[in-house]
């Protein structure tokens, strides 16, 4: 079973935007201020330049692990196999730390035992060990989930934006524009996971493009989000987590309906929840192709890095916010190592061997 | 020949013909029609004085359904299947006369398919009776039948129909495999089948479509399913099967689209909240207050402040006691349906309210989702468990845990597929084509080709 490629842009345009919509508002607001749209307008084009360049790798019809097999040998793939899997737990770390935050904060009245979240990883598990097909397939379901979703929470809540608080444009000057960039590199990785699943889908012509304009289509949903989001919160905003959860709650008529926005933050913390997934799902995938032969190695491969995952979570449960300040502030150089860096590396080596081969 | 039918209930008849010879005539009392026996069979033979080979014999009976059968084993299973053999002195062969009469009920409209607008006939237990159903409705040559034995003991006949040319030929093939590999003592009911035909066997999702009314059998073989009729069984099964298909009523073609399409939603909307209402207001009650508007909230505060169990503990006992009186009042003879109804409604409802035992909120949601459940009834049994499975998760993890399980069920969803057909199309993996058969109801004209999931080898259905 194989993801489609129509499934892939559904990942790019509805699911990937989701992910960044629990820490990233306030902590965009933080750094950039009112101008917390340039730093993130300046990443969704960078980003959708390189999801071209993977989409144009994906036209080898294999995976990264055989392309660097092909490039440096067996051995080093193996190495660049254990290294790309480590990134995308690290990766993954991010996301479940938010997805702990967003279940505390929207599913409990009070804050609930650290255990309660526990059972997030035997999905996570299961999960991962299936082939990215059954991810795919569940994209299918999630695209028009997470529109509704989207849609909802900011029609619920762009009734109390107000816009005038995103003016004057620049007052947060170059160093918040550059703090912006550094700081929201640990989301902006979506050309990487991208990369972790070329060769595991088809390629169709015109994929690139369309791909890149599906990316592109979601990132507009996400700004938008984004000026509703300081329209409503304004200097508060960089209090407000998750913020997809928030923005909402001054809906006019829930003293008389209740939150009816819940609907729509459980519909999106539902495709959140597919999300977050995603990248450990990439790592036993890209492990049990490298150390393949044995049919019980994707479930081991799933139970360790998720034990793994779960390890680190509770470890680090007393300080989150010094982890998300370290990820964010002191560590954001190893995401443009594999979400730019190793795209841009991959395609000059084999961009060009495919034209040669085309010629 | 006696030796291999030893039953009481297997009758000879002896008689000899104007030469003289000896003939015998075995057949099973309860289940021959011993006067068109005698009528195309036995007169003719008390005047024949042919040749005694078995083809000349089987020339002289007027019964248009004669075989000749070489083997006794063979003629014995004939025999005991309920058609009548002759045998003679100096025979080649047996003869096996076609004179077989089942007691059969009267074609009748299935209990739990009941339609307002279109056909009311419905399944019975014989299976020859089913197949001319389908036949009358599909005079085409395309119809194949293929008549199969199932069971080591009770040699249930199960007819496999299809639509040459419609169906996947690799669909027929992998289900008469199947079929062929059942070893099994005896086939009661054709719900038996399932089990083995399924994708995966344990699983909690039904994986064959099942119908009692011929015409959606036809529509459905129409589509590029394969059916299955088993003899003894007034339920049909249909094959390559797709969750939304119990979505889909008979009489949703031939009301208009728009009301199709509204009672589908209407269908959905039931069957989510039957699952997912009680789930919810325990949830809400135990870990998120806010899920409920202000007014509702101290509406349901006021009935549950004095009840002793927590809300998980309520509602499972509330849910237990919907179960037990649904369980009985389907076994208990229906005379006593109507005293339970008052038992169960009245004293055990508004005595267990007013006595504290129950709140009001919760009697009222089980009663909706009890109703919402039968909005699709074919899926009831699965409906039912995941409802419990949510309750229970509800009442331990709370909202976070119903967002889980959803996504669990999603996923095992999606990722089921049985003949090469995904169970969640055409939702996942998305195809836009037939949506317009799905909660969607378009018009009959705008359905122009098969469903795609299929796929069909003859993909136009109309011009």
């Amino acid at each position: 079973m194989k993801p489609s490629s129509r499934q892939i842009c559904f990942f790019l345009a509805a699911v990937a935007p989701v992910g960044k919509l629990v820490l990233m508002p306030a902590q965009l607001a933080a750094d950039a201020g009112n101008d917390l749209l340039f730093p993130v307008l300046a990443q969704l084009v960078l980003q959708a330049a390189l999801i071209f360049c993977v989409l144009l790798l994906a036209r080898h019809d294999c995976t990264v692990f055989a392309l660097v097999r092909r490039a440096a040998g067996d051995v080093a793939a193996r190495i660049f196999a254990v290294l790309l899997a480590a990134f995308l737990l690290f990766f993954a770390f991010l996301p479940v730390v938010e997805q702990k935050i967003t279940v505390r904060s929207i599913f409990y009245d009070t804050i609930p035992a650290h255990l309660v979240f526990a059972p997030f990883f035997l999905f996570s598990a299961y999960l991962s060990a299936r082939a990215l097909g059954s991810l795919g397939r569940v994209w299918d379901i999630l695209a028009p989930l997470s529109a509704v979703g989207m849609a909802g929470v900011l029609l619920l809540s762009v009734g109390n934006a107000d816009f005038g608080a995103l003016a004057p444009f620049g007052a947060a000057g170059t160093g918040g524009f550059i703090d912006g960039i550094r700081r929201t590199c640990c989301w902006f990785c979506d050309s990487a996971l991208l990369l972790a699943m070329i060769g595991l889908f088809p390629y169709r012509k015109g994929l690139a493009w369309k791909g890149t304009l599906c990316y592109l289509g979601g990132g507009l949903a996400l700004l938008f989000f984004l000026a509703v989001f300081y329209g409503v919160f304004g200097e508060i905003a960089v209090l407000q987590t998750p913020a997809f959860a928030r923005v909402s709650a001054f809906f006019s008529a829930a003293t008389v309906l209740g939150r009816i926005d819940y609907l729509f933050i459980f519909a999106l913390a539902f495709v959140m929840t597919f999300y977050v997934v995603l990248p450990v799902q990439e790592a036993v995938g890209t492990l049990a192709e490298a150390f393949g032969g044995a049919s019980l190695l994707p479930p081991l491969l799933s139970v360790g890095c998720n034990a793994l995952l779960f390890a680190a979570v509770s470890l680090l449960n007393l300080s989150p916010s010094q982890t998300i300040s370290t990820i964010t502030g002191t560590l954001f150089w190893i995401f443009p190592l594999f979400s730019a860096v190793l795209p841009l590396v991959l395609l000059a080596l084999f961009g060009r061997r495919q034209r040669e081969k085309i010629s | 020949m006696r030796a291999l039918l030893p039953a009481q209930d297997i009758l000879s008849f002896a008689f000899s013909d104007e030469k003289g010879r000896a003939y015998v005539c075995l057949f099973a009392d309860a289940l021959t029609d011993k006067d068109l026996l005698a009528e195309q069979v036995l007169r003719p033979l008390f005047s024949y004085a042919g040749a005694p080979d078995a083809q000349a014999v089987a020339e002289n009976t007027l019964s248009p359904e004669v075989r000749t059968q070489t083997s006794l084993s063979a003629l014995a299973e004939e025999v005991l299947a309920g058609n009548p053999v002759l045998l003679w002195e100096g025979a080649d062969a047996g003869l096996i006369v076609g004179t077989k009469k089942v007691p059969v009920r009267a074609v009748a409209e299935p209990p739990t398919d009941v339609a307002i607008k279109g056909p009311r006939e419905g399944f019975i237990e014989d299976v020859k009776t089913n197949t001319s159903l389908v036949r009358k409705r599909l005079k085409t040559g395309e119809l194949r039948v293929e008549m199969l034995t199932v069971g080591r003991r009770s040699k249930t006949v199960v007819a496999l129909c299809w639509l040459e040319g419609t169906c996947r030929e690799e669909v027929v093939r992998e289900v008469r495999a199947k079929l062929s590999s059942i070893d099994i003592d005896i086939l009661p009911d054709s719900s038996y089948l399932t089990r083995f035909l399924a994708s995966r066997p344990h699983s909690l999702v039904k994986q064959v479509g099942t119908t009692e009314k011929p015409d959606i059998f036809c529509a459905k073989l129409a589509e590029g399913r394969v059916g299955l009729l088993a003899d003894g069984s007034p339920i049909a099964l249909t094959l390559p099967y797709m969750l939304i298909e119990d979505f889909q009523s008979g009489e949703d073609y031939f009301v208009p689209a728009f009301r199709a399409t509204f009672t589908r939603f209407l269908r959905l909307f039931a069957l989510l909240v039957a699952i997912y209402l009680p789930a919810f207001y325990v949830a809400a009650q135990i870990f998120k207050l806010q899920l409920l508007p202000v007014k509702l909230l101290l509406t349901i505060a006021g009935s549950i402040r004095d009840i002793p169990l927590s809300p998980s503990l309520e509602m499972l006992l509330v849910l237990l006691v919907l179960e037990v009186l649904n369980e009985a009042s389907i076994r208990m003879p229906k005379y006593v349906g109507m005293a339970l109804s008052v038992v169960g409604a009245l004293v055990l409802g508004e005595t267990a309210v007013s006595a504290g035992f129950v709140s009001t909120p919760a009697i009222i949601i089980i009663a909706f989702s009890g109703i919402g459940l039968y909005a699709v009834p074919n899926l009831i049994e699965e409906t039912s468990v995941l409802r419990l499975l949510m309750l229970l998760t509800a009442g331990s993890l709370g909202t976070y845990g119903i967002l889980l399980l959803s996504a669990l069920v999603l996923t095992y969803l999606v990722s089921t597929e049985n003949f090469g057909v995904p169970l969640a199309a055409p939702f996942s993996p998305l195809i836009p084509h037939d949506l317009r058969d799905s909660f969607l109801k378009y018009n009959l004209r705008s359905m122009k080709l098969r469903p795609t999931a299929l796929n069909s080898p003859n993909k136009r259905r109309q011009k």
